[in-house]
């Protein structure tokens, strides 16, 4: 027996697991998304650029997969965070807000702000981070909130205090009200220069979550409480405690993403900045393997599943080039429900179901053809357009047919 | 044969992961006849049930019906068929009105198609009322007593004018006034020509009622038989295959010193009519001994364990003392750092991690011991799973294999070896045997007689009374709530337990 074999994280066939694996497949298409951008990008910028493209690439991964590492704890914890965005928000004020507050005349002037005022600024960014997520465990577990309210109410709430503080602050430490505060310290400019010390806390956070989750008691109950949580109750463990650890860990990675979302743009947005943000991290868990039902999920899986989606992303901005932000929802959208639908596919057809059964499947198909058809008429011409609805339409109806002859035999 | 068969399936075999629920199971069921099903827990009873009541669609072999073919997609294709089941958990909503459950799905309507909840009501109290239930249709599902939940179940497949009932052990949560009152309207459903299937493992039941018998045993059927040509010892007989050992389980067993003293446990029961519980309840434990506890559904049994396990969502009055030591329970933390474990009722939702392993499901309690700091120690965690697995003489491909691949009498072997790992002093097992085949029962029971013998207190409970009666020393009953009588091992009998368990309050407290 191999040491492997003794251990009950590791599974029996190595070789096996890893083909058919979540975190295998996702690998597969990215290779396969940035082998299609490059070659179809007419700038064929991952060439030509390949440094300039490598670099923005790594930077959108690390400030997605900072918080998407903490969105996957909570999924995996069987909860759901839908706060990180507006707490990123929240907490790149407060960090700016300290330093204007301590340092107004220095903030002014784009002079440095010193180490101390520095330390104190991140210092309060990450309790932020810690207060905010014992509110949603507090919501959660004493109110008796569903996760998706107490979550729900920050995500709202948090964005419209961010707002207020910053008036606040700007109004009081710098005689002005403003609804953004600009950060000129040359600690925020060396970080928005230096991508790699985005993309090392990432690794060194991805590394330590996944430490957590699979080599201690904490991690084997945070995949106790997602899978089952009477169950968990009943095994003697404090399932509020553990809910704490996971919401706290999530809002905490929100704030750490906060300094280097203020960082990248030299200012606090409070409005816009991150603003729905929390969807493309759950989407890149969801992707990247986690279950939305709890107890499922890796660390590995959110990795790539980040990877994959600011690769898409990044691939519809090569190609598009104008106005590719327009799509991205779109992409990511589609994205979501393609990869999520490739993994569960074995078990879809295992089980015989339909995937145009009845009415609502038959209405599915004209909707799909005429948003394919619609998407491809924007962007590629009238024809093409017209093409790809047809195509999409016929293929479809022969999906659809082809389940009619099945379930008739 | 007189009559072509209304329902029969012929050559049924339905796999379930690691375990073939019905192999080969043929049955005729005739029209107007009641038709008793009779196996023990495991037999496939249920498997069964549910493929004629259109639960399970996808099986191997035939369904006919009247004769002809027929595949049943869903339950509402059973029901247009006019087949329908009565779950022994109800089905009801319990948040709507009875008459809004008894139309749940064919609601009456009227004018433009709007809802007519008059016509419902009165359509239901109808219903009701030949069924000898007086109850107000506008009365929350919830509300109602078990007895008139079911009532109102056999309203709703009235309702739907089924020719074919099913029901599954629809005595279990029952009073005796309600049994009876049941047994008038099985009667009266046979009149109007209704067929009915009962499924059952209570002899006197099935010889009251039935007019055939078919015994299924693991997954196959054993034999049909018509009620006149046999008697309550066949039937079980043929129900264990083979005579049930006469093993005394707690032969020579010496109980040592009180272990857990109970006294006047009480727990509330706000927003219920009767406003608790438990009431009152005071027993010890003594090293070494088995006690039971018997009571029909809803009877307190799992409250009273959960109260003990610190599991309660409402904490209990009265003292709990561990060896002359009381106890504050606040949190099953509480108990298990006491040595307390608890076994729960129900594997499937309060038992098993599904997404885990066979090994993670044994290792859950005692990762802290594995290694220090709170890392898990993967060897050490791997040795302890692996030792209490062989010693238990679990069933499993290895430790990484899917929890769900295991039968329920190996998932609850694992279950008891997490708590094994913990080494309680006290354990406590509510319906530990519960979906279990016969022949891991009689190893459960074995290896409760032998923690016993290492010096372990087991309170368990049971649904079934002979379960009760072979494994334990004492046994005390429960009836709503009430502590209503106690029987050593010589004195305890099926009928005087059960004529304590539907005795309702104690007459005297």
């Amino acid at each position: 027996m191999s040491s492997s074999d003794s251990r009950l994280s590791g599974s029996p066939s190595l070789l096996r697991t890893v083909l058919f694996s979540n975190e295998f497949a996702l690998l597969v298409a990215i290779v396969l998304v940035v082998s299609f951008t490059g070659a179809v990008d007419s700038n064929h910028s991952y060439f030509t650029q390949g440094y300039d493209s490598l670099r923005d690439i790594s930077r959108n991964v690390a400030l997605l997969g900072i918080f998407a590492l903490g969105a996957a704890v909570v999924i995996i914890a069987g909860g759901i965070d839908l706060s990180a965005g507006s707490t990123i928000a929240f907490c790149g004020v407060v960090c700016s807000s300290i330093m204007i507050a301590l340092a107004p005349a220095a903030s002014k002037s784009g002079q440095p702000v010193g180490a101390l005022v520095i330390t104190l600024a991140f210092a309060g960014t990450l309790l932020t981070g810690f207060f905010v997520g014992t509110l949603h465990t507090w919501l959660i577990t004493s109110i008796r909130l569903p996760p998706f309210i107490a979550t729900l109410a920050t995500l709202v709430g948090l964005r419209s205090f961010a707002r207020a503080l910053c008036e606040y602050s700007t109004l009081h430490a710098l005689n002005s009200k403003s609804s953004q505060i600009y950060v000129n310290d040359p600690v925020f400019t060396y970080l928005r220069q230096n991508v790699w010390v985005s993309v090392v806390v990432f690794l060194v956070l991805a590394l330590v979550t996944w430490l957590v989750l699979s080599r201690t008691v904490l991690g084997r109950h945070l995949y106790a409480l997602g899978g089952n949580e009477q169950a968990s109750r009943l095994s003697g463990i404090r399932t509020e405690n553990i809910k704490w650890a996971a919401y706290v860990y999530s809002a905490m990675t929100a704030a750490i993403a906060a300094i280097f979302y203020v960082a990248n743009e030299g200012v606090a947005v409070p409005s816009n900045q991150a603003r729905g943000h929390e969807l493309n991290a759950i989407a890149a868990a969801v992707v990247g393997g986690c279950s939305l039902a709890g107890g499922i999920g890796t660390v590995p899986g959110t990795l790539l599943g980040a990877i994959f989606l600011r690769v898409v992303i990044d691939g519809v901005a090569k190609i598009i080039k104008t106005n590719a932000d327009v799509y991205e929802g779109l992409i990511v959208g589609c994205v979501v429900v393609l990869a999520v639908t490739l993994t569960q596919l074995r078990q879809l057809l295992a089980s015989g179901r339909q995937l145009f059964g009845g009415v609502r499947g038959l209405l599915a198909i004209p909707t799909l053809s005429i948003t394919a058809s619609i998407v491809a008429l924007i962007t590629l011409g009238p024809w093409i357009g017209l093409g790809v609805g047809v195509f999409t339409l016929v293929a479809l109806s022969a999906v659809k047919i082809a389940e009619v002859q099945a379930n008739r035999s | 044969m007189p009559a072509e068969p209304i329902i029969a399936i012929r050559q049924v075999t339905k796999r379930f992961p690691g375990v073939v629920a019905l192999e080969n199971v043929s049955l005729e069921i005739l029209p107007g006849e009641l038709h008793a099903i009779c196996g023990e827990n495991g037999a496939g009873k249920s498997t069964l049930m549910k493929i004629l009541s259109g639960v399970i669609a996808d099986f191997e072999g035939e369904l006919l019906l009247g004769g002809k073919p027929a595949r049943f997609r869903n339950t509402r294709d059973a029901e247009a068929a006019g087949v329908s089941i009565i779950h022994q958990e109800l089905n009801l909503v319990e948040q709507l009105s009875a008459a809004a459950n008894v139309f749940l799905g064919r609601e009456i309507r009227g004018w433009l198609g709007m809802r007519d909840d008059a016509a419902m009501e009165r359509a239901a109290t109808q219903l009701l009322r030949e069924l000898e239930c007086d109850v107000n249709p506008r009365t929350l599902a919830g509300n109602l007593r078990v007895g008139d939940q079911q009532l109102l179940e056999i309203a709703k497949a009235l309702s739907l004018e089924s020719d074919i009932l099913i029901m599954d052990e629809p005595t279990s949560a029952l009073t005796e006034s309600e049994v009876s009152r049941l047994y008038r309207v099985i009667e009266r459903l046979r009149k109007r020509g209704v067929t009915i299937l009962y499924i059952s493992h209570k002899m006197d039941e099935v010889f009251h009622l039935a007019d055939r018998i078919t015994v299924l045993r693991d997954g196959r059927t054993v034999k049909t038989l018509n009620k006149s040509e046999t008697n309550a010892q066949q039937i079980t007989h043929l129900m264990v295959g083979r005579e049930i050992e006469a093993i005394d389980f707690g032969a020579e067993r010496k109980t040592g010193e009180v272990l857990l003293k109970v006294s006047n446990l009480s727990l509330a029961w706000p927003g219920h009519a009767r406003g608790y519980r438990l009431k009152d309840i005071s027993f010890e434990l003594r090293r070494g001994e088995v006690l039971g506890f018997a009571g029909l559904m809803g009877a307190g049994r799992t409250e009273l364990l959960e109260c003990l396990f610190g599991a309660s969502e409402i904490r209990p009055q009265g003292t709990i003392e561990l060896q002359g030591r009381p106890l504050q329970l606040r949190h099953p933390v509480d108990a298990c750092r006491e040595g307390i474990a608890l076994v729960t009722e129900d594997r499937k939702r309060l038992g098993i991690f599904t997404a885990m392993n066979v090994g993670q499901n044994i290792s859950l309690c005692t990762l802290d011991r594995t290694g220090s700091l709170g890392v898990i120690d993967g060897n050490r965690e791997w040795q302890m799973a692996n030792d209490v697995s062989q010693k238990l003489a679990v069933k499993t491909a290895g430790l990484t294999a899917a929890i769900t691949s295991l039968s329920g009498g190996n998932q609850q072997k694992c279950i008891i070896g997490r708590w094994l790992l913990t080494e309680p002093k006290i354990l406590l097992l509510d319906d530990p045997t519960r979906g279990v085949d016969v022949g891991a029962k009689a190893e459960l029971y074995r290896l409760i007689d032998k923690l016993c013998r290492d010096g372990i207190g087991v309170i368990m409970t049971s649904s079934e009374l002979p379960e009760l009666l072979t494994v334990c020393d004492r046994i005390l009953v429960l009836s709503e709530g009430n502590h209503t009588a106690s029987f050593s091992r010589a004195e305890a009998t099926e009928h005087k337990i059960l004529e304590a368990a539907t005795m309702g309050r104690k007459p005297a407290a």
